[in-house]
């Protein structure tokens, strides 16, 4: 694959990623770390008594997981794989059901040492319009993927 | 028979930042990383590390409470991992506080693979009272 050459700007919009959530895929990211029990997040019971919930929730870390295919899709896996951040802050449960949509905004371009930091303002919203996470990433772009004036 | 529950009971008080846990090994699998990538939808997926849930894998081990949420994750992407190689993690206890009369813990976790690669960084604080998430969001 070619190198993704492109310059950044403070406004810029990632495109979206929407996300349908459902308990089949809750339990696919359990059961991959090798989580088979019952917990808050495959079984309705579990939930009830830890959570004091009607039904499960979604682990953040499944949002975690979306954020960063938000940000690598934008940046490229050959850069935000090795030099990508993302830090959330769950605000409110996903649940089976839910389709959540991430979107990013650049708000910062700086010069590092080994090339531009640019940051992107996070955010998860509901199919309600609810915000369920907010939060920053960051990835350090090569100068060898930047435009060859900047 | 039922094993008995040998671990410490949490005295968030007591618990001291800084703490570190002993590592943790395991073989990252070819079917672990499809699995995660059928479950977060994405084919190209590059950390599955995430769904281990590492940095707080060592807490739980050694400490028994009423569960958690959590409340906020940060990760850091150095180098995906790659199937069959063995990943060593080393966790510690980062911070902790009070907030609004609630306890977090952030626990902390490095993974490195057995070629000496950085795999990744994640920071997760974890809110100790999970039954909040009820009575704040209900059903």
């Amino acid at each position: 694959m070619g190198r993704l050459v492109r310059s950044y700007a403070v406004g810029d919009e990632l495109t979206p990623l929407v996300k349908e959530m459902t308990q089949e895929a809750i339990n696919l990211f359990e059961g991959s770390a090798g989580a088979l029990g019952p917990s808050q997040f495959t079984d309705e019971e579990t939930a009830r008594e830890t959570l004091g919930t009607e039904g499960t929730v979604a682990s953040g870390r499944m949002s975690l997981s979306f954020a960063i295919e938000l940000m690598r899709r934008f940046f490229g896996s050959e850069v935000f794989n090795h030099a990508g951040t993302v830090d959330l802050r769950f605000l409110r449960p996903v649940r089976p059901g839910d389709t959540i949509t991430f979107t990013g905004t650049i708000t910062g371009v700086g010069r590092e040492a080994n090339g531009s930091r640019v940051s992107v303002e996070i955010k998860a919203e509901n199919q309600r319009g609810d915000t369920t996470a907010v939060g920053q990433g960051s990835a350090v772009v090569p100068n060898a993927y930047l435009p060859q004036d900047e | 028979m039922v094993e008995a529950d040998t671990r410490i009971v949490l005295d968030w008080d007591a618990l001291e930042v800084g703490e570190t846990f002993d590592s943790y090994e395991y073989v990252l699998t070819q079917e672990m990383i499809d699995t995660y990538r059928e479950g977060v939808m994405d084919p190209e997926a590059s950390f599955p590390t995430i769904s281990h849930k590492v940095d707080v894998k060592q807490y739980n081990a050694r400490y028994r409470d009423a569960g958690s949420v959590n409340a906020r994750c940060a990760f850091y992407c150095y180098n995906p991992p790659m199937p069959g190689k063995r990943i060593t993690v080393r966790a510690w206890i980062a911070d902790k506080y009070l907030r609004r009369g609630k306890n977090y813990i952030v626990t902390e976790a490095v993974s490195v693979d057995e070629d000496g690669r950085l795999i990744d960084r994640v920071i997760t604080h974890e809110l100790k009272q999970p039954t909040e998430v009820g009575k704040k969001w209900g059903g």
